[in-house]
This record gives structure tokens, sequence and C-alpha cells, in this order.
């Protein structure tokens, strides 16, 4: 257990009291700093734009979410009924978690171009204008479209693991009641799946919530700030050297992660709950 | 099972366009990367060529970035790993005081965005002399790295009987001699899963990459940015990102067996 704390500590807990600290200066130099109290978090928390990031990185992770959850669930319970081939399957998805972040952006970005793209000429030749450049819906559509290839591969192979661990006996006694497809997903895999869900779906809301990379690297936040996530928000104080407003962003950050992470933590043990009652029922019946 | 030819014609259908959406971007890359786009190479622009590859290889700074990536991510790996193990193991086995807490802190690191921490990381590792070297980037890349791997390996361990451990207690294994003569290769596909999405999530990071790297020890990912001037070599490019693919889809294959057991987070 020592030496994991200690790793923690360095990379993890110091930089975080480290940040704790400067964002109630203004620091000019590290060894220039004024002591300001709270006026970092007031200015943050009472401006208009940090509201404005705030929903639209909610409505990001919405829309992400459901388009990544609803296909994934999908295709990982397609996969789950496939011989030895699914083993490619989980390959071919796995696949775009391996290119470097900066690159995915500029990946797509060639792929849409309108002379040298692939996908750009096409859309060309069928007459679609797409202007991800100026074009607010364009950009969004393009960043949800460009998560999803990015992350599709996660939320399948984890699915693919609640599906896989569903005792055949299970199938078996829906197909004696007769239970449809729909019934056998509602009511039997569905619940089943939850729990090797449940880590996906943390991980995907709290990364798709602070995307950054990936975000600027397509538009930088544009066009007009119609893609200006939290994250980047973030990302501009640090690049003006403005270090006293990036460390208390980074504390506000920090407070809504924590609080995530401690709501999914009540979350998975009233499932756990759930779960065993549900056992107990079984033996019972 | 067998499936209706109908169901089945569906399902090829669908995963078509699954293998056309994932690859598309790939096969668009790659196939740059084999095409001319600068013209002062002598030879027409948008002609098949293997310029580009020849380019890196004459490059000493984009060999030396593969380098510097490898290093830190395989840092980083062996990290993980040596301080993941015992503490995974901990988890399992032990309830002590604050075990709930630790596995608290590890879920909410993990989730912390990396610009967050990026500017107390940086002062901090300038302060002790980690800035430009890959112990740096190695280090900081536990943050949230080494919470994967515990989770991992926690889930590989508990799935060893309890008994498994104390016959080889009885047996007089010290609890070292045990670790490494018996859990280790007991859990091989664990520590195999563990070392996968370590690699990938430390190759593909950027934000700590670029921050801790401002002079030298640029890592692929930089040294690609830094291709982009006022006439990119696109070509250049896109067979530099063909290559920084290689070694995770290396990864993907090795493990492939394995992929879907990992992850199972505890809190």
């Amino acid at each position: 257990m020592i030496p994991a704390l200690a790793v923690m500590g360095l990379v993890g807990v110091v930089p975080l009291l480290a940040a704790f600290n400067y964002a109630f200066f203004d620091i000019f130099t590290i060894q220039q700093a004024y002591w300001v109290g709270d006026e970092w978090y007031r200015q943050i928390i009472t401006s208009d734009r940090f509201y404005a990031s705030f929903g639209r990185s909610l409505l990001f992770s919405a829309l992400v979410m459901s388009v990544q959850f609803s296909l994934g669930i999908a295709l990982a319970r397609m996969v789950s009924r496939m011989g030895p081939s699914r083993i490619f399957v989980l390959m071919l998805v796995a696949l775009p978690l391996v290119v470097p972040w900066n690159m995915i952006a500029m990946m797509w970005q060639s792929l849409i171009h309108p002379e040298t793209g692939i996908a750009g000429r096409a859309m060309a030749f069928a007459g679609i204008g797409f202007d991800y450049k100026f074009n607010a819906i364009h950009t969004w559509i393009l960043l949800i479209v460009m998560d999803t290839w990015h992350w599709i591969g996660l939320v399948v192979i984890l699915a693919y693991a609640g599906f896989s661990g569903i005792p055949k006996a299970y199938y078996q006694a829906a197909a004696i009641d007769g239970a449809s497809s729909f019934a056998v997903f509602r009511h039997i895999e569905l619940p089943k799946i939850t729990s090797a869900l449940s880590i996906a779906i943390l991980l995907r809301f709290m990364d798709s919530f602070m995307i950054n990379t990936e975000a600027f690297a397509m538009n930088a936040g544009g066009p007009y700030y119609a893609t200006s996530f939290l994250s980047l928000d973030l990302s501009e104080d640090i690049k003006a050297f403005n270090y006293g407003s990036t460390a208390a962003r980074s504390m506000l950050y920090f407070l809504i992660v924590m609080t995530v992470a401690w709501l999914f933590r009540i979350w998975v043990e009233r499932q756990g709950r759930v779960d065993d009652g549900v056992q107990v029922v079984k033996v019972g019946g | 099972m067998v499936a209706s030819v109908p169901k089945r014609l569906g399902r090829a259908l669908v995963l078509l366009v699954l293998a056309v959406f994932i690859l598309l971007p790939l096969a668009q890359t790659i196939l740059l990367g084999y095409i001319s786009t600068m013209p002062k190479t002598g030879m027409p622009i948008g002609s098949f060529s293997l310029i580009n590859y020849g380019n890196i290889v004459k490059s000493p700074v984009l060999l030396a970035s593969i380098g510097n990536s490898l290093t830190y991510v395989l840092l980083n790996v062996s990290l993980c790993l040596v301080a993941g193990l015992p503490a995974a193991y901990a988890l399992s086995r032990y309830r002590f005081v604050g075990d709930k807490h630790v596995l608290l802190m590890l879920l909410t690191f993990r989730l912390t965005p990396p610009v967050a921490l990026s500017l107390p990381v940086f002062l901090l590792f300038a302060e002790l002399n980690l800035v430009d070297s890959p112990i740096g980037i190695g280090l900081v890349h536990c943050l949230f790295n080494l919470p994967i791997a515990i989770w991992i390996l926690e889930r590989f361990i508990s799935e060893i009987p309890r008994a498994f451990d104390e016959t080889a207690f009885l047996d007089g294994h010290s609890l070292p001699g045990f670790f490494v003569k018996m859990l280790i290769p007991a859990i091989a596909p664990g520590i195999a899963v563990a070392a996968f999405f370590c690699f990938i999530f430390s190759w593909v990071e950027v934000v700590f990459a670029r921050i801790l790297t401002v002079t030298s020890g640029k890592p692929i990912t930089m040294a690609i940015n830094a291709m982009f001037t006022f006439q990119t070599d696109v070509g250049l490019v896109m067979a530099m990102t063909t290559l920084s693919l290689v070694p995770g889809v290396a990864m993907i294959y090795f493990v492939r067996n394995h992929i879907s057991k990992g992850f199972a987070v505890r809190v």
C-alpha cells in the first residue's frame, strides 16, 4: 500500500494542496504573491461565462453519452451472440483508443477536407456543405461523431464484459417462458450489465464533461465560444499565466469531480444492496 | 444459438458499417502518409512514395521523440505495476482503517482532468528538477494510471480463492516470495491487461506531456504538433501519426483474449 500512496501523494495530493494555496493569492511571480482571499472564487462563480461553459459541457456529456451508450450496448449485445470472430470486433473497436489525443482532431479534419479527404469529397459530391469552422451546429456534430469514434470501444468492451458474465441458465429459463428478445434485454440483461457499465458511465461522463485536447484542437472553442467547454476556459487561464485564477478554477473543478465520485459511490452501494435483495428473493422463491 | 439468415445478414451489415466508421479516419491517415505533399522534393505533389518515411528516418529529432515516448511510457507501466500490485493485494485481502477513503481517493484522482492539476504539477516538478525528463512524465501519468492498474489487479486477485494464499504461507513461502513465485504467475493475464491500459493511456496523453517538456525530451505527440508550421508537410505528419499507432495496435493484439476482463471499479 505504501508505494502506491507515496506516488499518489506526490503527483496528486501535493499539487492539489499547492493549488488550494495559490488560489488565495494574486501571483505575478511565485516570489511576489498578494493575498486576495476568496476573490478569484467570487470572480469565477459570479461570471456568466462559467455557467455558460458549465451548461455547454453538461449538454455535450448528455449528447455524447446517449449516443455512445445506446450504440455501444446494442453492439456489445450483438457481439456477445457471435462466435470466436467476436475477438476481431473487439480489437476493431479498440483501435481508436490507441490514437494520441492531439492527433484525433487532425485525422478527422483531414478526413472531411473537401478536396483531399475521403469523406469530404464524398460530401462535396453529394452536395452537402459542411463547415465546422464557422457553423456552430456543424462543429458540435463533428465533435460528437469524433468523440463517439474515439470512445465507443471502451463502452463496447465494458458492456461486453457485462454480457459475457450472464449465466446461460438465465437465457434458457427465458426461452422456456417464451420471453421476447426485448423482454430478455429489459429484465435479464440490463440489470445484469449495470454494474459492469457503471464504471463506463462514470469514466465517460467525467472525460466528456472535461473534454480538452480534442475540442481545442478541433476549433479552439469556437465559433464564437460555441464549443468552449469548462476545461478550455481553464487552459486559457493557464496560457495567460494567471496563476491565482487557474488555481481557483482547478479547485472548483476538483470539487465537481469529488462530488461526482462521491455520488457514484452512493449509487454503487445502493445498487449492491438491490442486487443482494434480488438474490435473497431468488433463494426464497 | 443458430441465427436465421436475415438476422445474419443484418449482423454482417452492422459490422460492415462499424468497420467503415472505425477504419475510415485511420485509412485516410495511413494513405496520406504514403503521398508526397511538399513541392521541394522534386517529385509531383500527390504521387505515391515512401519519401515521408524516409524523411522520418533521416530526422534525428523525430527518431528521438519515439525513443522519449517509449521511455516514459515503459517507466510509467513498470511504476504502476510495482506500486499497484501490493496495493491491489492489500485492498483485495485485508480490511484496514481508511481503505474506503483510499478507494474514493483513487477514483477522484482518476477523474480529475489533467489540465486542472497541470500548473501545480509543473511548479512542483520544476522544483524537483523533473521537467524535460522522461522520469517526470512517467511519474505524473501515475495520477490516472495507478488507479486503473489497482482496479484491474484487484479484480484479478479477488478471483483467486483465499485458500491459495494460505496454502502458500503454510508451505513456508514468505510474503515477497509468494508474490514473485505464485501470485504473479497466477494473475499474469491481469498484469497484461493492466499493462495494456497503462500503456495506451500514457501513450496518448498530451496535457502533461506538453507542459513537462519545455525544451527537450519531447514525446512523439509533441513532435507531431511541432510539425504544424506555416507550410505543413501533411504527408510527413500522417506518416508519423501512423508510426505512433504501431505500439498501441501491437498491444491490442497482445491482450486480445483478455481485453474485456478488465475494469471493475471498487469504491
